[in-house]
């Protein structure tokens, strides 16, 4: 039997080095000029997770998401034909915001304000004296948002020019496909508000640095051994996206209450063949804002939306197969749900700590270890596309 | 089941904590992990713990969509201990401090809030 306390070999740094060493600009992290930049040269022209398919299982079903980044509200429909659409949230007329609700199932969306009616393909059924405007109705259509799947998660984009999703996924669309989130038919959800920039939020979640410190109690799982830091086994990168394998604690320190609880989730977990994926380890960050966990036991996303620099929210949802089979999966599921919120409260704390710190300008940079390559990784990602497009608009970048 | 008891044959050593912890909503019963005291808890989690097995294991036996009013009670109290098991046996002396920041992040759905109203949280 191998030894516990030699099951970890960390990564030699000189292997990510390619990332660069170097100290990386503080200003990125709470300049609102910066941020203005992102938002036009990152999230308006990546594809951005907004929903699942198990939310809009049937011709009819709608769920509303308003993202602060885009000034937008979206309104997300299955058809009558069974197609998801994404739209605007707002009637072509005067551009009142068709749906208060944020989801529901209905055939039509009428607009309150003069009772203009579209369906749930977006087209416009009915407007009253519409002989008045000299317009054809379907030149009243509610204006489309590019929506594509990939693995049950939806994402939109709002650039015309967007490359098809499946492309900007690259290699790790297969391995999204493999994630008990592909299979999901139903999920939990918490979500925040924090003080706090989008990248240092997310940036939270992409080491394990931390944990030992934040986490003394809730994460103790995690590290151990001759691995105190809990640092993943391996790390990838694919184009703008990255991923790194959870090391496998060979002597987890579980609580005899916490070990039942997992125990009670296993059965229902094993039967659905969700303890076979290959990725059940892995941690796949999606450019620029999701992430997603495969453990069979804990399945989870997390994703960070940009309100402002310095303002953010995040969801996490917890996806299951299937309903509540029994009791013991209801409780192993309410388990997990309280136990991540549990480590994540603490983390929210700690990144609230870091943005007042670095809203000061004190920090002309701050510094990131080989083993916070993937928190390096996205930066790169973010200011080449910053910078790219400070220079087509002659703006400092 | 006792007629005295609100609760399945074989837990109504639990009688004493149903109106505390017998509450519907994952929300609410998030919610009262942080309003109730530490003693609270941990009688709680000293009395209901040992019986998490059995309670689970009988309820296992019965349909979820049509368990009778005690074993709804019975299922309550289990999944409110899960939340005070992560403060007692978990996080311990860091509880009183972890919890201000756990409620700032709102809990929008759970799978076992099935047909149950929503709460703000």
């Amino acid at each position: 039997m191998p030894d516990a306390a030699s099951s970890f070999q960390r990564i030699p740094p000189d292997e990510l080095a390619w990332l660069g060493t170097g100290p990386i600009p503080a200003r990125a992290y709470h300049d609102p000029a910066y941020f203005e930049l992102e938002r036009q040269a990152v999230f308006l022209k990546s594809w951005i997770h907004v929903a699942h398919v198990c939310e809009l299982p049937e011709p009819g079903c709608f769920v509303r998401r308003d993202l602060e980044f885009a000034r937008a509200s979206l309104l997300i429909a299955r058809g009558r034909d069974g197609v998801l659409r994404a739209f605007h949230n707002v009637c072509t007329h005067r551009g009142t915001q068709l749906v208060e609700e944020a989801s529901g199932r209905q055939s039509k969306f009428t607009c309150p304000y003069h009772m203009w009616t579209y369906g749930a393909d977006g087209a416009l059924l009915s407007a009253p004296d519409f002989e008045a405007f000299h317009l054809d109705k379907p030149a009243c259509a509610l204006p489309r948002v590019a929506l594509q799947e990939c693995g049950g998660m939806l994402f939109v984009n709002f650039d015309p020019a967007a490359p098809p999703l499946r492309a900007w996924l690259g290699a790790y669309a297969e391995r999204l496909e493999q994630m008990p989130a592909a299979r999901a038919t139903t999920f939990s959800q918490y979500s925040y508000e924090i003080d706090a920039n989008w990248k240092l939020t997310y940036d939270n979640f992409q080491e394990n640095y931390h944990l030992r410190f934040i986490h003394p109690r809730s994460g103790g799982a995690g590290i151990g051994g001759d691995n105190p830091f809990g640092y993943p086994a391996s790390l990838g990168f694919d184009g703008p996206h990255r991923t790194q394998r959870i090391w496998s604690n060979p002597a987890p320190d579980l609580k005899p209450f916490q070990r039942a609880a997992a125990m009670r989730g296993l059965p229902a977990v094993a039967e659905q063949g969700l303890l076979d994926l290959p990725f059940g380890r892995d941690y796949l960050a999606f450019f620029p804002n999701l992430f997603v966990i495969g453990t069979p036991t804990q399945p989870f996303s997390h994703t960070v939306y940009p309100i402002s620099a310095d303002r953010s929210r995040g969801v996490v949802r917890l996806y299951w197969v299937g309903e509540d089979g029994n009791a013991s999966t209801r409780f192993a599921r309410e388990y997990a749900l309280a136990q991540l919120r549990d480590i994540h409260c603490e983390d929210i704390a700690m990144i609230e700590r870091g943005q007042k710190g670095l809203a000061s300008g004190a920090l002309d940079h701050i510094h990131f270890q080989s083993m916070e390559a993937l928190c390096r990784h996205l930066f790169n990602e973010v200011d080449s596309r910053v910078q790219a497009h400070a220079r087509l608009r002659g703006e400092r970048p | 089941m006792n007629q005295a008891s609100s609760l399945p044959d074989g837990f109504t050593a639990l009688e004493p904590f149903v109106a505390q912890w017998g509450l519907s909503g994952t929300a609410r019963r998030a919610a009262q992990r942080t309003a109730s005291s530490p003693e609270a808890r941990e009688a709680f989690f000293e009395a209901a713990s040992p019986l998490l097995e059995a309670a689970l294991t009988w309820l296992d036996d019965r349909d979820l969509a049509t368990l009778a009013p005690a074993g709804r009670q019975l299922m309550d109290l289990m999944l409110s201990l899960g939340h005070v098991a992560l403060a007692v046996e978990i996080q311990g002396p860091d509880e009183v401090k972890s919890a201000v920041w756990r409620d700032r992040m709102r809990i929008d759905r759970s799978t076992a809030d099935q047909g149950i109203s929503s709460c703000s949280n």
